[in-house]
């Protein structure tokens, strides 16, 4: 046994012993008698044993354990490879582009809708519109609309005629005023309508709508405003613009009836 | 590789590699911060880890690098705490055999530790850790035979500086 140990000793020193030898030796001189010669090598084998006892405290491995455990929610959330990345950029520009052709598409249909839709009842809605009330519940625009969507019909009954009149006369806005002047002039053949016109310029305080009247009756050629127009050209109250303007109308319808048509 | 399989593979090593940074260090607690930079070095860099042939091997590598660096950052005063290897080795010994068990102890503790850095790991990865020739060569880079070089030199290095010591105390 001693002859063994003294024999792995030196194969020990040599670097030529093998794992288990290296146990045993450690093994025998953890052992309490170990004989006088070979104690000088005892100590550095009870060192490597107790060495191999060393760890480290519960604390630091808790607290390693905790730094490992927090970050794993991130790690879910984040896309770990390049590929992955490179697909969800590409998903989401694809998404993008759909739904804006959806969008679109959508909002084509629904605007045919509401075409097909207008087509059947624009005469009512614009009569529901413009019907006169002491306090206007639309808007200036929503009247100026309705009274634009009057133009796409391709006839009018008296109603319509009366109540763009009516706009005409007595509409708060002047723009709407105007746009209904407009929309008459499409409609100068329709009874009552040249009549309105000529009623309208002697009620008409605004010199806007006095002026495009004036142009509109000029333009309808009609001949029974030359009177109405010469008044007003007389009246001092009204902007010398319109005084102007309406003497030129006048002047305008005059020549043109003395002109043989 | 998840966490599980981190902590399969990895924990039950971070006995050696803690105490390959002590060896080291000569510092309990710089040890344990040694140890947690490399574990948690590891475990960031997981998506790498399985391109490796043999992760412990990696890991004792770390952990040799980080503690040369650290050694090297800020010139060590090499800090012992004999404290603590005191308890470590007071099981049932009379308290006369612990004195000189722990004198003992740490002469060769101190022996070890002028030893040159590469002859210390050897000898420690081979007497400490039981580590094979073939594992300690994947860990250093050196060949076999160097290796077996290194470790006789640093053996008899080692008895060889302790019987002088013994021999010094005992003359007087």
């Amino acid at each position: 046994m001693k002859q063994d140990i003294d024999k792995l000793l030196e194969k020990y020193y040599e670097g030529e012993t093998s794992l288990a030898e290296e146990k045993q030796l450690r093994n025998f001189f953890q052992q309490d008698d170990i004989p006088a010669h070979l104690q000088q090598h005892a100590e550095q084998f009870r060192y490597f044993a107790n060495a191999r006892n060393q760890h480290p405290s519960a604390a630091s491995i808790n607290q390693l354990a905790n730094k490992l455990n927090v970050p794993e929610p991130v790690r879910v959330i984040s896309l770990t490879s390049w590929s992955l990345r490179l697909v969800a950029s590409v998903a989401l520009l694809i998404i993008g582009f759909a739904g804006g052709l959806l969008y679109n598409q959508w909002r084509s249909t629904q605007a045919d809708v509401n075409v097909a839709a207008g087509n059947g009842t624009s005469s009512l809605e614009i009569k529901k519109v413009l019907a006169y009330e002491p306090q206007p519940k639309t808007s200036a625009s929503e009247r100026i609309q309705a009274v634009n969507q009057s133009s796409e019909l391709t006839q009018a009954d008296q109603e319509i005629t009366q109540l763009l009149l009516n706009t005409l006369n007595f509409d708060a806005n002047v723009n709407v005023r105007l746009a209904a002047c407009q929309a008459l002039t499409r409609f100068e053949n329709e009874p009552g309508v040249r009549d309105g016109l000529i009623q309208s310029l002697k009620i008409q305080t605004d010199p806007n709508v006095q002026i495009t009247l004036i142009d509109v009756l000029v333009t309808i050629k009609e001949k029974r405003a030359v009177a109405e127009m010469q008044r007003l050209a007389q009246n001092q109250q009204a902007l010398e613009a319109v005084r102007l303007k309406a003497e030129e109308g006048a002047n305008n319808l005059i020549h043109d009836k003395k002109t043989p048509s | 590789m998840d966490l599980q399989a981190f902590k399969q593979r990895i924990l039950p090593v971070q006995g050696r590699l803690f105490r390959l940074a002590q060896l080291f260090l000569r510092n309990r607690e710089e040890a344990e911060d040694a140890l947690q930079d490399v574990l948690l070095r590891l475990w960031t860099n997981r998506q790498q880890l399985d391109a490796y042939h043999s992760v412990e091997a990696l890991a004792v590598q770390m952990t040799k690098n980080l503690c040369l660096d650290k050694l090297k950052a800020h010139n060590k005063r090499k800090m012992s705490d004999d404290a603590e290897l005191l308890g470590v080795q007071s099981d049932g010994v009379s308290p006369y055999q612990q004195v000189e068990f722990a004198d003992s102890a740490d002469l060769i503790r101190n022996l070890i530790d002028t030893m040159p850095d590469q002859q210390k790991l050897i000898l420690h990865l081979r007497d400490v850790e039981e580590y094979s020739f073939e594992e300690i060569e994947q860990i250093t880079g050196l060949s076999v035979n160097n290796i077996r070089v290194i470790l006789s030199r640093a053996r008899q290095r080692l008895r060889d500086n302790y019987v002088k010591a013994n021999d010094y105390e005992a003359g007087h």
